[in-house]
C-alpha cells in the first residue's frame, strides 16, 4: 500500500488549513489536472496502474465491477491485490458461489483472514456491507449484489459507508446496470477474450477524459490449455504442461 | 425527662434448623408433593440402589428404608426414581434465599450420609424484630407452607444441637435455656448421630445408648478420651454439642463467628414513562440510560455479561420480553445496546410502553484479557474490534450466514471444501498432489449435469475441452466415485471444470475458473 495523505486529516478542534482541504479528493479544483493524492493497493498489473489514477486500486472508495451473468473473473482481477494487503480480512458479502478452498491456498490467499458472509436480503446486504466497510479490521470487502436491484441511494450509502474504512471495496454488480448512474469511484467492465481478460474502464474520478481504450491481462498458462494436434507443429512452441493431466488408459468418450 | 437506660445483655445465639424430610421426593414430584406422598401407587427414590425415600403405600407394602432397590420393587411393584442431588441442592438454595428475610446468617445442611438436608439459621440477634421465638416460627412455617414443603423445626444452642433437636418433638418456647437443650439432648439415642456410624457402631457394642451416657463420660473424664478413641471430628462435634469449651485455661473471650449468607445478586432495573412510547426509537434513550447503569454495576463488580433481558410492559399488565446475546462477554455496553437495536429494528411495539425493564441474571467473573503493544504505528487486524462487527452480523444474520473456509481432507472436491465457524482454526496445509493442479476458484456446491447435444457438451452455452483428463477416483468405502477432470472451454471464454462420471456415465460441472 503507497503512503499518501488521506481525505480526511485529523482536525483536533482547529480548523483545518487551505492545505488540507486541498489535499481531500472530493473538493473539486477546477481545470486543474493536479490529482489529489490518495492511498492506493497496487493491483499487480503494470498495464492496469499505468491506467488508474494514484497508479492502484483506491483505497476507502466504493468500486464497481460490470460483468456478464455467467461470467465470473473476480478472483484473476484482484487476487494480486489481495495478496499485497497481507494484514487485514478479506470478507466476500453475498458471493454467487463457494470459494474453492483449495485454489485459494494455491493461489497464496490465507483462510484465516477469508471471511465469507451472506445476506440474501437487500435490507440485510446493505447493513452488512455498512457495518463492514466502517470496520477498522477488513482490508478487502468484495460484494455481490443481491438479486434485488441495488438504488442510487441505496449505492451512495455504500459509498459514504466506504470512505469511512481503510481497505479495498468492490461491488460486483451484472453488466446490464452500467448505463445506470452510480456514485461509485471507479467503475470497470470485464470480459473475457480467448486467452486474455479484458477490462474497460468507463467511469473514474479525477480523470477529465474517459480513455475508452480497453486492458488487456494475461490468464495463466494452464488455462489456455492444448493446442490441437495439427497446430502443434506450424505454432512452433512447445507443448504447454498441464500439471495435473494423467493419461488413462482404456479411457473411452 | 427520665431516660431508662437498660443494661445490655450480650446476645445469645440461638439456631433454628429446619429439616427438610421429604426434600428428594419435593424435587422429584411433577404433580405436586402431597399427591406423591398420599398416592395409592407405591413410590420410592433410590441413591446407589439403596431406598432413601418412600411413600406410605410403599410403606404398607412392607418396604423399608434402606432396603435394595431391586427386592423393593419384587416386594411391591412399586415405581422407582433415582435421587436428584443437584435438583435439591439447587431447590436448598432458593429456599436460604427465601429465608434471608427472616436473618442474614444461613447455612446449607446436606448430609452425605443420610438424604436429610435442611438449613440452619442463627436467629439470636433478630428474635426482637419478629417478636420473639414462637412468632418467627409461625412466620417461617407459614412461609414454608407457601412453598409447599414439609418442615420439622429444631432450636439449641449451637448448629449441631439444633439439627439433632429437630429429629424430636420440640415445644417451642420463648424463655428456655442452654442448660434445658442440654437436658432434652441427653434422651435422645446415639443412633441419631447419623453423620458419624461407624462411631456410633463402636458406642454402642461398648454399651452406650443415649446421649446421657456419653455426657456422663465428659463430663467424668473430658472430652479427650473420645478425641483418642474417636477422632478429632467426633470429639468436637461432642463439644459443640454440649457447648464445652475446649480451652483449659479459661472461657473464650470471643465466640467464634458465624458466616454471614450472600444472596444471589443480580441486576434488575426499570424505567417508567412519563407518557406511553409509540415508536421504538423512543426506546433508545431509556435502553442506553438502563445499559449504563448495567454496565457501570458490572465494572463495580468486575462481572461480565453475555446475556441481558428487556421486558416491556404497560399499565394493562401486558408484558414482551426479549431476550439479547453477545458472542463474547461484554461489560461495555455499547455493544449490548446496538445488539438490542438490530433486535428491535425489524419488530413493532405490540402495546404501548409504559414501563421498559432490564434485566441481567446471568454474570460471569471477569475474564482477564491480554493485549499486544502496539509499538508499529500501521494498520492491523483489530480482533477486538472486529468481534463486535461480527457479533452484530450475527445478531441479524444468524450465526449460519458468517462462516471461514478450510481445506478437509477428501478424494471428493465438494466434500473437501468445509465451512467452519468463526472461533474455529481453519486447516491450510495443501497436500502435494493438489498444489500443482488446476482448480477453479469457484465451486457449485453440488455438481450439475451437462447436456449432452449434437454439437457437443452445452451448459449455457457451448463447451470445449481443452485440458485433462484427470482421474479422481476414490470413496469405495461408502459410494464409490471415479471421475475424469477436464478444463473446459465455453463459447463466452468461461474456463469451466467439468467432469465426466464414469460410474454414471454422464457429464457435470463442477467449478469455475475466475
Amino acid at each position: 500500500m503507497k503512503l499518501v495523505p488521506p481525505d480526511h486529516p485529523a482536525s483536533a478542534g482547529s480548523p483545518p488549513s487551505l492545505e488540507q482541504l486541498l489535499c481531500r479528493g472530493d473538493i473539486w479544483r477546477g481545470r486543474s489536472h493536479q490529482a489529489p493524492p490518495r492511498l492506493v493497493v497496487d493491483t499487480g498489473y503494470a498495464a492496469l496502474n499505468e491506467r488508474l489514477t494514484g497508479s492502484g486500486w483506491p483505497v476507502a472508495s466504493l468500486m464497481e465491477v460490470c460483468q456478464k451473468s455467467a461470467c465470473h473473473s473476480e478472483w484473476q482481477l484482484l487476487v494480486p491485490a489481495l495478496l499485497h494487503t497481507q494484514r487485514g480480512l478479506v470478507v466476500l458479502l453475498n458471493p454467487p458461489i463457494s470459494p474453492f478452498a483449495q485454489a485459494l491456498l494455491q493461489a497464496g490467499i490465507d483462510l484465516e483472514r477469508l471471511l465469507i458472509v451472506e445476506a440474501k436480503d437487500k435490507s440485510d446486504f446493505l447493513a452488512s456491507f455498512i457495518e463492514l466497510a466502517r470496520s477498522d479490521a477488513c482490508d478487502a470487502v468484495m460484494a455481490w449484489q443481491p438479486t434485488q436491484a441495488l438504488s442510487y441511494t441505496e449505492l451512495r450509502k455504500c459509498a459514504l459507508a466506504s470512505t469511512e474504512g481503510q481497505g479495498i471495496y468492490v461491488l460486483f454488480r451484472p453488466d446490464a446496470v452500467r448505463d445506470q448512474s452510480s456514485p461509485a469511484v471507479l467503475r470497470l467492465t470485464l470480459e473475457w477474450e480467448s486467452e486474455q481478460l479484458r477490462i474497460n474502464i468507463f467511469k473514474q474520478k479525477g480523470e477529465l477524459t474517459v480513455n475508452r481504450q480497453p486492458i488487456h491481462l494475461p490468464i495463466p498458462n494452464a488455462w489456455k490449455g492444448l493446442l490441437p494436434h495439427n497446430e502443434l507443429d506450424s505454432q512452433g512452441k512447445p507443448k504447454p504442461k498441464i500439471a495435473s493431466v494423467t493419461p488413462i488408459r482404456g479411457w473411452r468418450r | 425527662m427520665k431516660t431508662h437506660i437498660s443494661k445490655r445483655q450480650p446476645l445469645q445465639r440461638l439456631w433454628l434448623a429446619l429439616r427438610f424430610p421429604h426434600l428428594p421426593a419435593h424435587v422429584l414430584a411433577s404433580h405436586g408433593l402431597d399427591a406423591a406422598i398420599d398416592s395409592a401407587e407405591p413410590q420410592v427414590i433410590s441413591a446407589k440402589r439403596q431406598l432413601i425415600w418412600l411413600n406410605s403405600a410403599a410403606q404398607n407394602a412392607g418396604v423399608t428404608l434402606g432396603m435394595d432397590i431391586t427386592t423393593a420393587q419384587l416386594l411391591s411393584g412399586c415405581v422407582a426414581q433415582e435421587r436428584a442431588n443437584q435438583k435439591e441442592l439447587q431447590r436448598l438454595s432458593e429456599l436460604a434465599e427465601t429465608m434471608y428475610q427472616f436473618s442474614p446468617y444461613i447455612e446449607t445442611y446436606a448430609s452425605e450420609q443420610v438424604p436429610q438436608s435442611g438449613l440452619l439459621l442463627e436467629v439470636g440477634s433478630c428474635l426482637m424484630l419478629f417478636g420473639g421465638l414462637t412468632a418467627l416460627c409461625e412466620k417461617i412455617a407459614q412461609q414454608m407452607a407457601q412453598e409447599n414443603i414439609a418442615l420439622a423445626i429444631g432450636f439449641a444452642h449451637s448448629k449441631a444441637a439444633a439439627w439433632l433437636l429437630s429429629f424430636a418433638e420440640q415445644i417451642i418456647a420463648d424463655d428456655k435455656t442452654k442448660a434445658d437443650f442440654i437436658a432434652q439432648l441427653k434422651t435422645l439415642p446415639i443412633s441419631w448421630l447419623h453423620d458419624f456410624p461407624k462411631q456410633v457402631d463402636a458406642l454402642e457394642k461398648m454399651g452406650f445408648v443415649t446421649l446421657a451416657e456419653i455426657a456422663k463420660q465428659v463430663e467424668a473424664q473430658s472430652v479427650g478420651s473420645f478425641r483418642k478413641r474417636f477422632g478429632h471430628a467426633f470429639a468436637d462435634y461432642l463439644c459443640e454439642l454440649f457447648g464445652i469449651d475446649q480451652d483449659f485455661q479459661q472461657d473464650s473471650l470471643f465466640e467464634k463467628p458465624v458466616t454471614l449468607f450472600k444472596p444471589h445478586e443480580f441486576f434488575a432495573e426499570q424505567v417508567q414513562f412519563d407518557y406511553p412510547l409509540h415508536q421504538i426509537d423512543q426506546l433508545q434513550q431509556p435502553m442506553e440510560h438502563l445499559l449504563q447503569n448495567l454496565s457501570a454495576y458490572l465494572r463495580k463488580r468486575q462481572l461480565q455479561t453475555q446475556q441481558i433481558e428487556w421486558v416491556l410492559s404497560d399499565i394493562y399488565r401486558h408484558r414482551d420480553a426479549l431476550t439479547v446475546f453477545a458472542d463474547s462477554p461484554q461489560t461495555h455496553w455499547q455493544l449490548l445496546l446496538d445488539l438490542s437495536l438490530i433486535q428491535l429494528e425489524n419488530r413493532e411495539l405490540p402495546f404501548e410502553v409504559d414501563t421498559l425493564s432490564l434485566n441481567c441474571r446471568h454474570t460471569l467473573p471477569m475474564q482477564a484479557a491480554s493485549h499486544v503493544l502496539e509499538f508499529e504505528h500501521g494498520r492491523k487486524i483489530n480482533r477486538q474490534q472486529f468481534s463486535i462487527t461480527a457479533a452484530k452480523l450475527k445478531a441479524r444474520l444468524g450465526d449460519a450466514a458468517i462462516y471461514k473456509l478450510s481445506y478437509k481432507d477428501s478424494y471428493l472436491p465438494n466434500e473437501s471444501n468445509q465451512r467452519i465457524s468463526l472461533t474455529e482454526t481453519c486447516e491450510q496445509e495443501l497436500p502435494s498432489i493438489h498444489q500443482s493442479a488446476q482448480r477453479p476458484q469457484w465451486l457449485l456446491d453440488a455438481p450439475v449435469e451437462i447436456q449432452l447435444r449434437k454439437q457437443g457438451l452445452y451448459w449455457r452455452g457451448r463447451i470445449t475441452l481443452i485440458a485433462g483428463p484427470e482421474r479422481i477416483q476414490g470413496n469405495w468405502w461408502s459410494e464409490p466415485s471415479a471421475r475424469d477432470y477436464f478444463i473446459g472451454v465455453r463459447q463466452d471464454q468461461q474456463r469451466l471444470w467439468i467432469f465426466f462420471d464414469v460410474h454414471k456415465q454422464q457429464w457435470f460441472v463442477q467449478g469455475i475458473f475466475a
